[in-house]
Formats: structure tokens, sequence, C-alpha cells
């Protein structure tokens, strides 16, 4: 059985008229695949809640991931923290979730929203005990993990959103819980379900947040290898190698561009058959071909991959295109990002006479470039990435 | 017959699509479907010129523009 990876995908949105979000998210994740996230909301807005919450989250992320207990990090927290002058206290709310190698997860609870765990699309009450630290109660539970555990950690401007408008006491969390389990999906990926819950809190608040609202989805998935074979090798001799290799490595196949897709093809003996289908007008058709997950051109469908992992860590809003479209590129996406925890690039360095027109916008120092910050993106998002060039 | 348009990187570029859509509405046009097969290609190596397309075994380099011409003499009086 292969092991569990957690797939965290974090958005915020800062308070109308405020230029800093007083919500802070701490992602901390050790060596031996245990990860420790602190959601932490500051008292007030703008500067202040900026400030609390952020050596909150920071402070708490730090000393646990040091080993200290939970007494101590709150110890720490309560005789740091300035002191509001106006309010008298010093004040930050916070969730904190250690996921411990992936296999148990333990919740330390402190006046934030509780959060809520989607196990099978469905709603998973949690077991909370209470504990008293330097006065404060701390909600604790403990949980261990399974495939498609969905954890949703958010700070109140989301259950606040809508408060004075459409809604008399909010978004209240039983309602978040039935919108999360009419929209459930498996292959969402946490930072689609975290987009789509802060975009549901923008359109409750009408698109004038009322506090900072910050959302945490953390989505435990199975390990999924990704395997991209892109380019033919700089010596031609190499070919048999490198595809080889790529075929022999576990988990699923994807071959970019005309030449290399070709390669394969030879090597397994089997027919490439292009498509005649546009699904989108500026990506060339996919390929079939036995054996291989999926088949596509080249340098302008990795490009348009490229653009949308950009965007996947931005606000995402391109994920509406290729979350269900068929074109090449959107197939890789939901492949790529939604689907897999590890991916390996199998990159040839052949340079092709033709791309090296320079009316063309595909020349080899793009591809090079393409793969080199493709790379950064998904290590971004928390996904192994090896690349072997040949 | 068999006419094969290449729809690789350089040939996309060029306008693969255009050619393809407009292959398309011509054979749909002189009702052609049952004697001409349409299909893609990625590279055939022909990077170089404009879109690269052939005709069974014939390689020709086309326009998007030329294609209704090309159509007419590559395809309609081959077949007559």
């Amino acid at each position: 059985m292969s092991e569990l990876r957690a797939d965290i995908g974090i958005q915020s949105m800062i308070k109308y008229g405020e230029e800093l979000c007083g919500d802070h998210v701490d992602l901390q994740e050790q060596e031996d695949g245990s990860a420790l996230v602190v959601l932490a909301d500051g008292l007030g807005s703008g500067v202040k809640a900026n400030i609390l919450s952020t050596l909150t989250a920071k402070i708490i992320s730090t000393m646990m991931a040091a080993g200290l207990s939970m007494e101590e990090c709150v110890k720490t927290i309560a005789d740091t923290l300035p002191v509001d002058s106006a309010r008298g206290v010093a004040y930050s709310t916070f969730t904190i979730i250690r996921l411990l190698q992936n296999r148990q997860a333990e919740l330390f609870e402190y006046d934030n929203p509780y959060m809520i765990l989607l196990r099978d699309g469905k709603n998973y009450p949690l077991e909370r005990s209470e504990m008293t630290v330097s006065g404060k109660t701390i909600v604790r539970s403990k949980v261990t993990l399974q495939e498609n555990d969905l954890f949703i950690a958010m700070s109140d401007g989301c259950t606040h959103a809508g408060i004075g408008l459409d809604k008399k006491f909010g978004w209240e969390r039983d309602d978040i819980i039935a919108y999360l389990e009419s929209l459930y999906d498996p292959s969402f990926s946490a930072k689609t379900w975290a987009t789509i819950l802060l975009e549901e809190c923008s359109n409750l608040y009408k698109f004038k947040p009322g506090d900072d609202t910050t959302i945490c989805a953390i989505r435990m998935q199975r390990q999924e290898t990704l395997n991209v074979m892109f380019g033919p090798p700089a010596v031609h001799d190499d070919s048999e190698r490198m595809v080889s290799q790529f075929l022999a490595s576990a988990g699923k196949h994807v071959v970019c561009g005309g030449t290399t897709s070709q390669l394969v093809a030879d090597y397994l003996h089997k027919e490439l058959r292009p498509s005649l289908h546009y699904a989108d007008p500026d990506i060339p058709p996919i390929a079939y071909l036995d054996g291989i997950d999926l088949v596509t051109e080249g340098v302008i469908t990795v490009n348009r991959v490229l653009e949308y992992a950009r965007d996947f860590l931005e606000d995402n809003q391109s994920y509406v295109k290729w979350g269900y479209k068929d074109d090449g590129a959107s197939q890789i996406c939901r492949m790529m990002l939604e689907e897999a925890t590890d991916v390996n690039f199998f990159i040839g360095r052949a340079i092709n006479p033709a791309h090296q027109n320079p009316n063309l916008p595909i020349n080899f120092s793009i591809k090079m470039q393409l793969i080199i910050e493709l790379t950064a993106c998904l290590k971004k998002m928390g996904k192994r990435v090896q690349v072997t060039y040949f | 017959m068999k006419v094969t348009v290449c729809i690789g990187s350089s040939c996309h570029l060029k306008g693969s699509r255009q050619v393809v859509e407009r292959l398309k509405e011509l054979i749909a046009q002189h009702q052609l479907e049952d004697r001409v097969e349409l299909s893609a290609s990625f590279c055939m190596g022909n990077c170089q010129k404009d879109v690269c397309v052939t005709v069974n075994d014939n390689v020709f380099s086309i326009v998007p523009e030329d294609v209704d011409a090309f159509f007419q003499t590559e395809v309609i009086e081959k077949l007559a």
C-alpha cells in the first residue's frame, strides 16, 4: 500500500478597505513526512492583526516543529504577543493541524471555527476534548487519516460571511458542511476547495468582505506518480535508453512532442494515431498510443500547462477551463496538478532545427525554460519533482 | 484517397487548424466522406516550410489561404 500525501491549498481575502491580511497560515514540512499547518487570525484587522497572526503562526509552528509541547507554545504566545492598547489584550485565535507521518492528524483549536473533516465526502464529526493552557481553553482532537480525507480550516471571516446581508447569522458551519458535501468530488485539489469556498464567501459578502477571510484545505492523497517525457534526446543513440527508463518508471505516462511520441511509438511497435479534434483552437490535438496515458504536442501545449500552473498558485481562476476541457494542456493539468503527488520529467535536449526559426515562438531555450519554471511551480505546490535530462 | 495534415508544433503555428477545418468543410460540401480519409499526423519532418499535407504519398506544403485551390487540383481533379 502506498503512503498518503497531504495536498494543502490556501486562499485568503483581505477585509474590504484594508491592505494587509490579518490572517496568517504557516506551513512546515518535516523530513519524515510530518507536516504542521497553523492558521492564525489576529485580533482586529490591518497591520496590528497582521503582526499578531504572523507572530502567532510562526511561533507555534517553529516551536512545535522543534518538538516542544502545546502548553509551552501557548504560554510563549501569551507572554510574547504585544498587548492591544485599545482592548488591553494580546490575542490571536489559531487552528493547528499536525499530520504525523501522514498517518494520524492531531488538531489543536483555539477560538477559530471548528475545523471540518469530510471523509468520503461526508461530514465526519471529530471527538473533541478540552484542555486549559495558561487560562485559555484549547480544544484537542485526534484522528487516523484515510485516503481522500478533506480537512477545512478557516478563520471566522468565513462563518461571518453574509451577516447583515443575505444571512442573518452568517454562513454557519453546518451550512458550509452541507455546501461542501453537495459539491464533493474526490478529484478536486486542495487549492480548488479553498478557491470554491473563498469565492462563495466573497459572494456572500457581496464582494466587500467584512473581515479577513482565510481557508486552508488539506486533502489526503494516495501517492500518485506522473511521468512526463518531453523532447528527443540530444544524442539519437540514447533514444532507447531514454524511452525504456521512462516506461519503466511506475505511474502514469504522458508524452509531449511529435517527434518524441514517434520515438515511443517505434519503441513500443505501436501505431501513433493523432486526432483531428481541436478541443481548444490554440492547442494542437492530442494523439493516441496504446500503453501511454496521454500523448500531446510539445512546446505549445506545455507552455499552456505552465500558464495554468502559475495561475493555480495565484487565484486559480483558470481551473474553470482546465478542470473539464479535453485539450492536451487541460488533460495534463488534471493529471499533474490534481492527481499527481510526484512528477518525474524525462527531458530530451535535442534541438529541433525547425524550431530555431526566429519567426516561431518555440525555440530550444524556451523549451528548457518551460521545464525549469514548471518544476518550480510544482515544487511550490508541495509535489516531489525529479528532472532527468538526456 | 488519404489526406494527412501535420498538426505538429511548427505546422500548428503556421495554421494547421485552419487547414484541417477548411478541408473538413470542403469534404462535406463535395460529399466526399466515403472517398477521402482525412487524418492528422505529428511532425512529418518538413517543418521549415508551410503546413505539411500529404495526399496518399505525395507531400505538399500549403498556407491556409490556398486550401481551396489545393483541394480542387489535388483532390477533386485527381478523383475525377
